[in-house]
């Protein structure tokens, strides 16, 4: 009896609970119509070269006879079926000069930890893990069009390669990386965390987290005004913001409050620490690398002039297999590996 | 296993179930054999929490990755590899040797009681304490909130104390929901907040290192045996 009854009180709950969500949608709408908040100018959308435009027809579906849809399946398949164009046989015994462009890879930040010097001083590290990055389509440097064009004369146009990784949307996960035609690869090439090579720097780029609509201590760190001593309802304001006089207007590019993060940033000259060639991991010095836990990024060798690598490259990839031959952890110089003895100082 | 069975129930079963059913009970009574074996194995595991509880990841979802774990944990091992770290607690009585540049002879040796013990993978730490001075050990809570007998009149005023009777909760404890998870309900949507790893996930965690960890735990053991005591050398 217990058990109905209590069955019975919950359905009721339920149906009253489902009547106070009703209203309160009802009256939630007719009352509250807010003001929409425009935040400035949206971003320009530059869409990717390989982005086609989708052909909206009005005409009525029931229009397209069976001929029709024959018709078209037969026209895809002329276009689609047709087999890979044969590629330009690679050439890997090219020199790899500091001039040369090589291409970057897409990965994904997976956490940040700490590593060891091998005189005993403790660093951060970002890791990043070399997604499964397969080349998709190389544009010639007659067909590449950027999207930003490049000032003056061009005596060197660059071709590019479109990257891609992870079979999930493609406005995510593919990447362009122009370079000079030395560069280019094959298509359906695999590149793998061999690509880079340990003590050489990387850019990273990412997106920033996203913050929302900031005030100026979060966005700008700002100092902010005393907690007591007389201030009254300005403990995190800006204050000030101008000057009289002439220059008496807000200038062009005050810091103020506003929307924060959201935004594509590059991280320069990030040295490799280690590599791990199981997982695809790259070992990044610091831990200020634009973007979440678990969000995507674009590594390319440093355009920094002063940490160009020494040593040659791999160009235009590493082609090699992954197999025993190469250690699963590539450690650099200045790193203390794990299972090595404990540091100790010689005594003078 | 029958005479749990009600008699009743028994007479009206027909031969053929009669004799699938033994057979039944003779294959469930051995299942339940193993089924104990791996029970008594899960509980071995999950004793692994309290003895390295910085195995186990930070249960913010927001940093968590499965690959970046498991190379954070491989990476743990191979240092355990080198170092001998025993299986300690808040409040045992321990020594924590390290080399230091700055020390005279290039060797530090600190015996203290550990009063903390944070953080979990490559960035655990604790701290140690001794006495120093002659100071009494330190005092982490607030002792007159917890109603304890014996502590000593400081002659605070009236205020104090009513301020901190104010801010007590005692029951705050018992809360096992706030220990576990947190749980917001908005309006049809419910988010869960977790503060601790789920058991299934430790299980998971443990298994995959308990065979290196016991391996380690034996390799001390051996060694513990070969180590000859050496007395410290007095400086300066």
């Amino acid at each position: 009896m217990a058990f109905v009854f209590s069955n019975i009180v919950s359905k009721c709950c339920i149906k009253s609970l489902e009547d106070a969500f009703l209203t309160l949608s009802v009256t939630g709408s007719a009352t509250q119509v807010r003001e929409r908040h425009v935040l400035g100018p949206k971003p320009r959308l530059r869409n990717p070269t390989w982005f086609t435009k989708k052909l909206k027809s009005k005409t009525d579906e029931e229009l397209v006879t069976p001929e029709n849809e024959e018709f078209v399946k037969e026209v895809v398949q002329d276009i689609y079926n047709k087999p890979i164009p044969i590629q330009k046989e690679l050439i890997t015994n090219i020199e790899w000069t500091p001039k040369l462009q090589r291409t970057g890879v897409i990965a994904k930040k997976i956490g940040v930890y700490p590593l060891w010097f091998s005189n005993g001083k403790r660093t951060s590290t970002t890791l990043l893990q070399v997604l499964d990055n397969h080349v998709i389509r190389y544009y010639t440097p007659e067909e590449y069009d950027p999207p930003r064009k490049r000032v003056g004369r061009i005596y060197n146009r660059k071709g590019c390669l479109l990257l891609g990784a992870e079979g999930a949307d493609p406005s995510n996960f593919t990447r362009e990386y122009c370079g000079f035609p030395d560069a280019a690869l094959p298509l359906g090439t695999l590149l793998t965390s061999m690509h880079f090579q340990v003590g050489n720097y990387v850019d990273v780029r990412g997106k920033t987290i996203d913050r929302g609509f900031q005030g100026v201590m979060k966005r700008h760190g700002f100092k902010g005004m005393p907690a007591s001593h007389g201030v009254t309802k300005t403990h995190r304001r800006g204050g000030n913001i101008g000057g009289g006089g002439e220059k008496g207007r807000v200038w062009p590019g005050t810091k103020m409050p506003g929307h924060m993060g959201n935004r594509y940033r590059i991280a320069k000259g990030l040295k490799i620490l280690r590599i791990n060639t199981k997982y695809n991991v790259l070992w990044v010095s610091g831990q200020a690398i634009p973007g979440e836990t678990n969000s995507i990024v674009y590594v390319f060798d440093t355009k920094l002039p002063l940490r160009k690598p020494t040593k040659p490259l791999p160009f235009p990839t590493y082609l090699g297999d992954i197999d025993e031959n190469i250690p699963e952890d590539i450690y650099d110089e200045s790193i203390h590996n794990f299972s090595n003895p404990t540091i100790v100082y010689d005594e003078e | 296993m029958f005479s749990i069975v009600p008699r009743k129930y028994v007479s009206r079963l027909p031969n053929s179930c009669k004799v699938l059913k033994r057979l039944s009970s003779s294959i469930s009574s051995s299942e339940s054999v193993t089924n104990r074996k791996t029970e008594n194995l899960k509980r071995d595991i999950l004793q692994y929490r309290h003895i390295y509880p910085e195995f186990l990841p930070d249960p913010k979802f927001e940093f968590r990755n499965i690959i970046r774990e498991k190379l954070e944990r491989n990476d743990m091992i191979a240092r355990r590899t080198q170092i001998d770290i025993p299986e300690f607690y808040v409040g045992s009585i321990m020594a924590v040797s390290s080399s230091d540049p700055h020390t005279p002879g290039k060797f530090h040796r600190f015996v203290g009681i550990c009063i903390q013990r944070g953080g979990c993978g490559l960035r655990a730490h604790f701290t140690l304490r001794n006495v120093i001075d002659h100071q009494p050990r330190p005092w982490l809570e607030r002792w007159e909130r917890k109603n304890l007998q014996g502590v000593q009149d400081l002659g605070l005023p009236e205020k104090f104390y009513k301020r901190a009777q104010e801010l007590a909760k005692p029951w705050e404890k018992y809360d096992l929901m706030k220990e576990y998870m947190q749980v917001f309900i908005l309006l049809l949507f419910v988010v869960v907040i977790t503060r601790t790893i789920p058991e299934e996930e430790q299980t998971e965690i443990f298994s995959e290192i308990q065979s290196k960890l016991q391996k380690l735990e034996v390799t001390r053991k051996q060694l513990k045996k070969k180590r000859v005591f050496v007395k410290p050398i007095k400086l300066a």
